[in-house]
């Protein structure tokens, strides 16, 4: 089944538990609609049709990692 | 203190400082007693450092009887109160904050300061560039000079309202989603988010490691110029510090824009916008047209997904704020705190994601800007937002026309293009290719030079 574009409060509740922080109801319909918001383009994203291949990290002879 | 000392532009504050017609212990003195009377009604400043900067306002007397030739020399400024500034407290903005007194000094800072600078305090900030101050935060909000019952733009609030108002010459900010150019816009004044590297971060407070920039605000193009230029420079301090040369960032300035490839970015950035600011946009690009400049549109079709840019903030400002957040969640401000706690929602796969969708828009803005030179689009699609809308906990984080920048790590110059029938200030945003800020200062100071929207001042 795909994924709805709209973050659902369920969804919202489900991932305030699993990350075990706490947000007073009062404020769940502002967090809904702030995460909702920029949620929908990644989940309107089919990640294979992206060509980037980034996030990426380089390495260097000296030694060291830096990530692109 | 006349205005023309208030509102004078850092050429000619050297200028007189030489012919010995105004000293900066003189102009210091003038100023803090402007800040006694304006600031208790426009908030301001958090910190005030009279000792300081009369101490430093002297030193730059002294220099200038030994002929010292620094640009910056007794020039005041004032530093955003993300800026850390060894023995002086600084606050974020918040109650968490309110009384730390760092030890250190961030580069930026210190880079002002061995120009010659008088430090004259520190400029409240949204907290921790994030949150406005709701009633009954530890802090009062700044408030907007040419209408206080308005916002001055955030998060670098303070910096935009005290330069608008004649308080200091020049101030830091700082910019993540656009908290250099919002404030900017809403203050009629210049703000430049320099590339992505060029203006060290170490000793500012963290919103966002991978989109917050530094950099400098003022009243006039040439000032923004002249105060980037100690800030500009590796800092082995700032991993994301970049080697690339500093260039000579006056040097272009006067010189005309004919043959400059101007591209409108047709899409995304004239999505509700109000006529009136689209109006004043469109007649900024007639006036770069009748400069010689070719004014052409252009598209990025991946902006569309530009607010996916807000996982990334947010999962980086948890991932900050987060030992602070479950220790002490009472001392962060209402709203700020849920906001910060939404960052504990995204998962690494969608923070992933919206990375990809970054690099998308990287490639996509680099390739538009082969075709061009710089980018223009109205800096933001509406005039200030009054307190009554902002202290809204509903009103959320509006899509915005500034992001797309910080995502690009472009260089972007905010500058005043008109006003609204309300008389709030509108803006022009130019945006350039990676480190070519002299090319956006170029065609920004072309365009101030050709209208007379820079020599408004706010009725305070």
């Amino acid at each position: 089944m795909d994924t709805p574009l709209e973050l659902t409060l369920e969804e919202l509740r489900e991932r305030i538990q699993a990350a075990g922080v706490t947000i007073p109801d009062h404020r769940l319909g502002m967090v809904r609609r702030l995460l909702s918001d920029a949620l929908v383009h990644v989940r309107a994203l089919d990640s294979r049709t992206i060509k980037t291949v980034e996030p990426a990290v380089t390495f260097v002879p000296a030694g060291g990692a830096r990530h692109e | 203190m006349s205005d023309a000392i208030a509102y004078a532009t850092i050429r000619e504050l050297g200028a007189r400082y030489r012919t010995r017609e105004l000293s900066p212990v003189e102009v210091t003195r003038a100023l803090l007693a402007r800040i006694e009377k304006l600031d208790p009604v426009l908030h301001a400043f958090v910190t005030l450092t009279a000792d300081r900067a009369l101490a430093d306002a002297r030193a730059a007397e002294e220099a200038l009887r030994r002929g010292d030739a620094r640009p910056l020399l007794g020039v005041p400024i004032a530093h955003k109160d993300i800026y850390l500034t060894k023995g002086i407290r600084t606050t974020g903005g918040s109650a968490l904050l309110a009384d730390w007194v760092p030890d250190q000094e961030s580069t930026c800072g210190r880079r002002w300061q061995e120009a010659g600078t008088v430090l004259l305090g520190k400029l409240i900030t949204h907290e921790f560039a994030m949150g406005l101050q709701f009633p009954g935060h530890r802090f009062a909000p700044a408030r907007n000079p040419w209408n206080v019952a308005h916002i001055p733009g955030g998060s670098s609030s303070g910096s935009g309202a005290a330069l608008a108002a004649g308080l200091v010459h020049g101030a830091t900010g700082s910019d993540t989603g656009g908290s250099i150019r919002g404030p900017a816009a809403f203050c009629g004044i210049v703000g430049l988010k320099p590339t992505y590297g060029r203006s060290s971060r170490a000793g500012v407070l963290t919103l966002s490691w991978t989109l917050d920039h530094t950099g400098p605000m003022a009243r006039t193009v040439e000032d923004c110029a002249l105060l980037l230029q100690p800030l500009a420079g590796h800092d082995p301090l700032d991993p994301a510090s970049s080697r690339a040369p500093v260039d000579d960032y006056t040097a272009s300035l006067g010189r005309d824009v004919r043959g400059v490839r101007i591209g409108v970015v047709r899409n995304y950035f004239f999505e509700g916008i109000d006529p009136e600011v689209e109006r004043a946009f469109e007649e900024a690009m007639a006036t770069l047209r009748r400069l010689g400049a070719d004014v052409r549109d252009v598209t990025i079709p991946s902006l569309a997904a530009t607010h996916s840019f807000l996982l990334i903030l947010l999962a980086e400002a948890y991932a900050y704020h987060e030992r602070d957040l479950r220790a002490h969640p009472e001392l962060y401000g209402d709203v700020l705190r849920e906001r910060f706690l939404a960052g504990a929602l995204v998962t690494a796969a969608e923070y992933v994601q919206a990375q990809r969708i970054r690099s998308q828009i990287c490639d996509e803005t680099a390739a538009a800007l082969v075709g061009v030179d710089v980018l223009a689009t109205p800096t933001t699609p509406r005039p200030a937002t009054p307190f009554a809308q902002a202290h809204d906990p509903d009103f959320g984080f509006p899509r915005s026309n500034m992001p797309p920048f910080n995502i690009t790590g472009s260089p972007t110059l905010a500058l005043p293009c008109g006003f609204s029938s309300s008389g709030l200030p509108i803006s022009l945003q130019l945006a350039g290719r990676p480190f070519e800020e002299g090319t956006v200062l170029r065609v920004g100071h072309a365009y101030e030079q050709a209208t007379p929207w820079h020599t408004r001042r706010p009725p305070v």
